[in-house]
């Protein structure tokens, strides 16, 4: 059996108000196994980005963190201290953000900061740190890096700075990277460029990747796994191959038929009609139910995900039995 | 670069100093005539006046009169006092210590209160901390200084008696100014820390610098009030002249010896030559320290070269 690095069950977070608790991401359960990369999709707003931050023990002001677990290589994070998420953070999981052009902070220099990092989990000299910085520097490619070691932020391209970004979260070669939006900010060219390092380097680091990301193209390119989330909740989960040829639930469909393809000649892309609710606001029933093309009675009661065959699983009426 | 852009501030100063000079020069004749008060309570001849009038170069046309002291000003002769026949220049240097000392004593006291306030305002915000912070910025804003030193050698001097109410006579005769002076400034330069930390807090280098597992102080101290520094330090720059015109009115509650009473004394006296000095000298200080912030941004944002326009 593939051994998991990490575990979400049912995990539960909102803001409160009041007595009311209002859950934005709604019983999340999702396993990452060692060397894989797992995508997870959806429109903004759907809870991804704040799943990937409770994974890091980085949620914003206000969000707490309501119910369900995450077990990070078999350690319960659940109400653990500052201190236990300071050692997970950049040791176990690693991240890197959609904007690198304001995800380094412009006033120091580059080789500071991922000398800062590295520093914070091993104890080494700093020229050792140095030498490390610099060697992570090489491996994502980047020219001159001794120079840019030196540099500032703002002396650099933003391939470059994304370059420095995962050289940065790799440098405490962290089992699990998460990364939210690579490439949505860099040209395509760039954006190839740099999904092609992070597959080599996962190769070569056996590292886990939860790839947070709109663009279906890149899942298609990088992911062995796919989640698809839809206000706050999965609603479909399978293996890449599973998820383009067979797609199941009616959302994911969408997002599919969506895609302009090369051998069609369309006038319009098919988009899905209405928007996702807010979170105070939810459906009882289906929450995608509203825009659902293919809504049934059945559709009122709300549907478990649950699996439909040993790729996938999905959370729809259309696919249950009972 | 660095040399033309220098250059240019200098250039810039001279013109800010030739339009002080005219300014001080036209509003203090407003003032009245000083040989009227010179002779106090007695009734002159009318060749006495004359005859003192044109010894203090009175006599001549306006524009004759600022040439000439644009002329001192240009060799470092600011004339000589009308009533003690001492030169400016030596009365200036003799009170420029207290001042400056004055001045750097009340923006340290800035910010000391200024940064811990701001910072803990700022990532305890609406707390009751961030609260307090806020209430005590305001109190800050809203006290006028005179009262406050008269409040502060009312309840340390005269009550307490623990320090001097008034003077300049060593270390402990700087505290009272320093703090009153410091108070008042820190409840605006407080304001300014906590909405520069909120604005930096809210970055995604933030963000970044956290999930790199540091510790939360390293993230706050180093990450964010780095950058928020930058706003603070002009903000620093431009009080400076708010802190000097406060010396002014703090030199007067407490006896200090410095170039704010300096002025008073010879603006009531008609003292024009001093008058003209003091104030000229304060207008250059000012451009100095301007120049001194504008030059320090470049070692706080590498992204900013002196010169090279921001």
């Amino acid at each position: 059996m593939t051994e998991s690095v990490l575990q979400v069950k049912e995990l539960k977070l909102g803001i409160s108000n009041g007595k009311h608790k209002i859950p934005i991401v709604n019983g999340v359960s999702f396993n990452l196994n060692k060397g894989e990369t797992l995508g997870i999709v959806g429109e903004s707003g759907c809870g991804k980005s704040l799943t990937s931050l409770a994974l890091m023990g980085l949620l914003p002001p206000g969000i707490e963190w309501q119910d369900g677990d995450i077990k990070i290589t078999e350690q319960s994070m659940k109400g653990v201290s500052h201190r236990v998420w300071r050692s997970v953070r950049g040791q176990k999981v690693a991240m890197i953000f959609q904007e690198p052009m304001s995800s380094l902070n412009p006033v120091f220099t580059i080789g500071n900061q991922i000398v800062e990092m590295i520093q914070s989990h091993n104890k080494m000299p700093k020229e050792e740190a140095k030498q490390h910085a610099i060697h992570m520097l090489k491996t994502l490619g980047i020219p001159r890096a001794e120079a840019v070691f030196n540099e500032y932020p703002h002396q650099l391209s933003g391939g470059m700075r994304q370059r420095v970004m995962i050289a940065m979260a790799l440098s405490c070669n962290p089992d699990i990277l998460i990364a939210d939006e690579p490439t949505t900010a860099l040209d395509v060219t760039i954006q190839a460029q740099i999904l092609e390092l992070m597959k080599d380097l996962q190769q070569k680091m056996d590292m886990s990747i939860i790839l947070i990301t709109h663009d279906l193209g890149v899942v298609a390119e990088m992911c062995d796994r796919v989640i698809v989330m839809y206000a706050g909740e999965i609603v479909e989960q399978s293996t890449v191959v599973e998820l383009f040829d067979n797609p199941k639930h009616p959302y994911t469909k969408g997002l599919l038929a969506s895609l302009p393809k090369i051998e069609e000649r369309k006038e319009y892309l098919s988009s899905i009609k209405g928007v996702v609710p807010t979170a105070g606001n939810m459906p009882g029933g289906c929450r995608f139910a509203p825009r659902c093309t293919a809504r049934h009675e059945k559709c009122d009661v709300k549907p478990v995900l649950r699996n439909y065959n040993d790729q996938s699983m999905v959370q729809c009426w259309l696919y249950s039995d009972n | 670069m660095l040399l033309s852009y220098i250059v240019k501030r200098i250039f810039h100063a001279i013109l800010v100093v030739i339009v002080i000079s005219l300014i001080v020069f036209f509003s203090i004749r407003l003032t009245g005539d000083p040989v009227a008060i010179m002779f106090g309570a007695g009734e002159p001849s009318q060749e006495a006046i004359d005859q003192l009038t044109a010894e203090l170069g009175l006599d001549q046309p306006l524009h004759i009169q600022y040439g000439l002291f644009m002329k001192g000003l240009l060799t470092f002769d600011l004339g000589e006092s009308f009533r003690s026949g001492i030169p400016v220049m030596t009365l200036i240097a003799e009170r420029v210590w207290p001042t400056m000392l004055l001045a750097f004593g009340g923006m340290v006291v800035a910010l000391l209160i200024a940064f811990p306030v701001g910072i803990i305002s700022a990532i305890k915000r609406d707390t009751f901390l961030d609260f307090g912070g806020r209430v005590f910025s305001l109190i800050g804003i809203s006290f006028p200084n005179f009262w406050l030193g008269i409040m502060l050698i009312l309840i340390f001097a005269v009550n307490l008696q623990w320090l001097p109410a008034s003077g300049f006579e060593g270390f402990k005769y700087l505290i009272l100014p320093s703090i009153t002076l410091g108070l008042i400034l820190s409840g605006v330069l407080a304001r300014l820390v906590r909405s520069s930390m909120l604005e930096v807090l809210n970055q995604q280098y933030i963000r970044t610098a956290e999930s790199k597992g540091i510790s939360k102080w390293v993230v706050i101290l180093k990450h964010a009030f780095r950058n928020a520094l930058l706003p603070t330090t002009t903000f620093i720059g431009l009080q400076f002249g708010a802190l000097l015109g406060g010396t002014v009115i703090i030199e007067q509650v407490f006896a200090w010896p410095g170039i704010g009473r300096l002025i008073i004394d010879a603006i009531n006296q008609r003292d024009y030559p001093v008058v003209q000095g003091g104030v000229v000298f304060l207008a250059l200080v000012m451009v100095v320290v301007n120049l001194i912030v504008d030059l320090s941004y470049s070692l706080i944002d590498p992204r900013i070269k002196a010169g090279k326009g921001k």
